[in-house]
């Protein structure tokens, strides 16, 4: 009995002995799992599971003055395929192909063994879901933001490119890039054992996307100047063509058009066509800066508007070199028929009234030879020789506009400055900077006056002679139904890049002018670069192109007419 | 007895509550990611829709369609003005 309690007692002793160094190893273990193996596993999990994302906002729009949509971002897809996870190929392709993407196996083999072989690029979001929501293995995306513009060519060298790291490259897309980038939220999420994914917080991606830039450009404006201006670009096969509207009374540019342009659509292969020749190309604006030297004549009582001027029977030489009018006129001449028909010997006899340092003086007070600020990227700042570098010849050729040059944007800057009794702003297309989500502006874009440059009177006077040129001179073509216009023609040499001289073949026709003549509520620059045919002459390839385009923008913005020698007059009912 | 019986209970009822809020509140980040990734799925959609109605109604569009279908610029006069 004793020797059994015994044998019963040590068997018990064993198996509780046997249990105990089983969980005892087991303990070992977890121990060992738990606090040695800790942060190996920890971090083995921690790859499994969580993962750490880029959320890339969308970039904000680009909008006209009128909320039209210039420049927009959407989301799309690249779909790639990943041969060595593909289970059923022909499954894979019939699904594809009934969403309209076609592949062959050949052209995967052509990848060899990579695991990512792109098939097609930038898919939209609906045909993406259908082809995700067949769950084929093998089958990948990935998402983008892509840019888009609606307008097509439409402001193309205003709006500039991006870059494919969605980085503004040029235009408005390189000035305003830091405001169109949204910003980068880096969330982490958490992917469970069936591949479900659980973000650890919530984005709004409407939160994130970065601001919209609304511009002073109007896009039917845009549209109205671009077509006339186009038209005339290919009637005379110009090497280039440039229009501006800007409205005097706040300095914002409402239509700039640089041609030729380009499709955001298509590859551009000459880099040339970036340029915004408005701002950054130069030229010799000829006739049109006749102002310039007459207001600051008046400006300075050098001259009158009473006064009259001899105009030599149309030659006129100085140092050496013969000064000509394209117009004789005989006898003694007005001041207002000067402009009218203008003359050059006129403009060197009034800007040698002025003298060298006046006359340097006011070109600069009229914005020339100084950047305009504007909110664009490349501008340029024009070419004016140093007061001391200047010879006999420099004061009397630039008096009409010849050996200066200067931007597009400065000469309209000036003739708005005339507009607008004298005063000079600063121009500017940006207007507002919103908030994408709720549209609250952010920064406003006030106009900005520079400085004044003439006084009212003078500023007045300069509008009456532009008018007269207009009705009685060599802008009679820029005349708008309707309407009173005052602007002044430029017609100028260009200088021929073989024999370093003004060329009598490559000229620079322009017309600058305002419309109402006194009141003006817009300021139109035409230039027509290099026009080829029978005629070369500012009255006759840019002026008609003036009044085509006052004419569709003065019906658009609805300006009251206020030319009483027409009498029809709009039945209203 | 009583007292032993109702700790256990409490006990049990802490130990369903905490497994059911962890429960629920899993479900719910579920839930919220399907909602968000909708959600942004229904904005890039109609980030599609608008550039959709802009490119149709781009002027130049515009004016090819008015040029196909013959349409001319009326004369001012054939204007009437409403008020």
């Amino acid at each position: 009995m004793r020797r059994n309690i015994k044998k019963h007692i040590n068997r018990k002793t064993v198996l509780v002995l046997m249990v105990l160094a089983v969980f005892f190893l087991l303990f070992t273990k977890l121990v060992y799992i738990q606090i040695f193996l800790h942060d190996k596993i920890r971090c083995n999990v921690d790859k499994m599971v969580n993962r750490q994302i880029v959320e890339i906002s969308k970039r904000g729009d680009i909008l006209d003055t009128k909320g039209n949509i210039l420049a927009t971002s959407v989301k799309k897809y690249n779909i790639f395929l990943d041969p060595q996870v593909i289970e059923d190929f022909s499954n894979v392709k019939d699904s594809l192909f009934t969403n309209g993407i076609q592949i062959k196996e050949k052209d995967l083999n052509d990848f060899g063994n990579r695991a990512y072989v792109p098939i097609v690029y930038n898919v939209d979001s609906s045909i993406a879901d259908n082809i995700r929501s067949t769950k084929l293995k093998g089958v990948g995306f990935e998402s983008k933001y892509v840019r888009s513009y609606p307008e097509g060519k439409m402001l193309s060298n205003i709006l500039g490119i991006t870059g494919c790291d969605g980085n503004g490259l040029e235009g408005i897309e390189k000035i305003c890039n830091n405001c169109l980038l949204g910003s980068r939220v880096t969330s982490n999420m958490h992917r469970d054992g069936r591949g479900y994914i659980i973000q650890n917080k919530v984005i709004d991606q409407s939160k994130i996307c970065g601001q919209n830039v609304i511009l002073s450009i109007d896009r039917n404006i845009q549209y109205i100047a671009e077509q006339g201006l186009r038209k005339s670009f290919e009637k005379y096969q110009a090497k280039k063509a440039i229009c501006i509207v800007q409205n005097p009374k706040t300095g914002s540019i409402l239509a700039m058009v640089s041609l030729p342009d380009f499709d955001h659509l298509e590859k551009i292969k000459d880099l040339k066509v970036l340029r915004n020749a408005a701002i950054s190309d130069i030229y010799e604006p000829g006739s049109t800066f006749k102002i310039v030297t007459v207001a600051s004549a008046l400006e300075e009582g050098k001259v009158k508007l009473s006064d009259t001027f001899y105009l030599e029977n149309g030659k006129l030489k100085i140092a050496d070199h013969i000064i000509k009018d394209d117009h004789k006129i005989d006898g003694m001449v007005s001041l207002s028929r000067v402009m009218e028909m203008s003359s050059n010997i006129a403009m060197v006899k009034i800007a040698k009234k002025l003298g060298n340092n006046d006359f340097y003086e006011y070109i600069r007070k009229f914005g020339f030879y100084s950047l305009t600020g504007i909110d664009l990227p490349g501008e340029a700042k024009g070419l004016l020789l140093d007061i001391k570098e200047w010879n006999a010849l420099t004061l009397p050729t630039i008096s009409f506009g010849q050996g200066i040059g200067v931007t597009a944007l400065q000469m309209i800057n000036a003739f708005s400055a005339i507009a607008n009794d004298g005063v000079l702003l600063k121009p500017y297309i940006v207007q507002k900077i919103c908030n994408c989500n709720d549209d609250s502006p952010q920064k406003i874009f006030n106009p900005m006056e520079i400085r004044r440059v003439v006084s009212k009177e003078t500023a007045y006077t300069i509008k009456k002679i532009l008018k007269n040129a207009v009705d009685l001179g060599t802008g009679k073509s820029a005349k708008v139904k309707g309407y009173t216009v005052a602007g002044k023609t430029g017609t100028a040499q260009k200088i021929d890049p073989l024999t370093k001289t003004y060329s009598k073949k490559f000229y620079t026709a322009s017309f600058c002018g305002m419309l109402p003549a006194m009141e003006p509520e817009f300021v139109i620059l035409v230039i027509i670069d290099e026009p080829k045919g029978q005629s070369y002459y500012a009255s006759s390839v840019a002026s008609p192109v003036f009044a085509s385009i006052a004419q569709s923008i003065a019906q658009y913005l609805e300006i009251p007419k206020d030319d009483l020698g027409d009498k029809k007059v709009n039945r209203k009912f | 007895m009583h007292k032993s019986f109702f700790f256990i209970l409490l006990l049990i009822i802490s130990v369903f509550v905490y497994l059911w809020q962890q429960n629920t509140s899993l479900r719910f980040a579920y839930k919220i990611s399907a909602l968000q990734t909708e959600y942004n799925n229904i904005i890039a959609e109609n980030d599609n829709l608008r550039l959709k109605i802009n490119s149709m109604l781009a002027l130049e569009k515009m004016y090819k369609i008015a040029k196909d279908k013959n349409f001319i610029t009326a004369d001012e006069q054939n204007i009437v003005y409403i008020e």
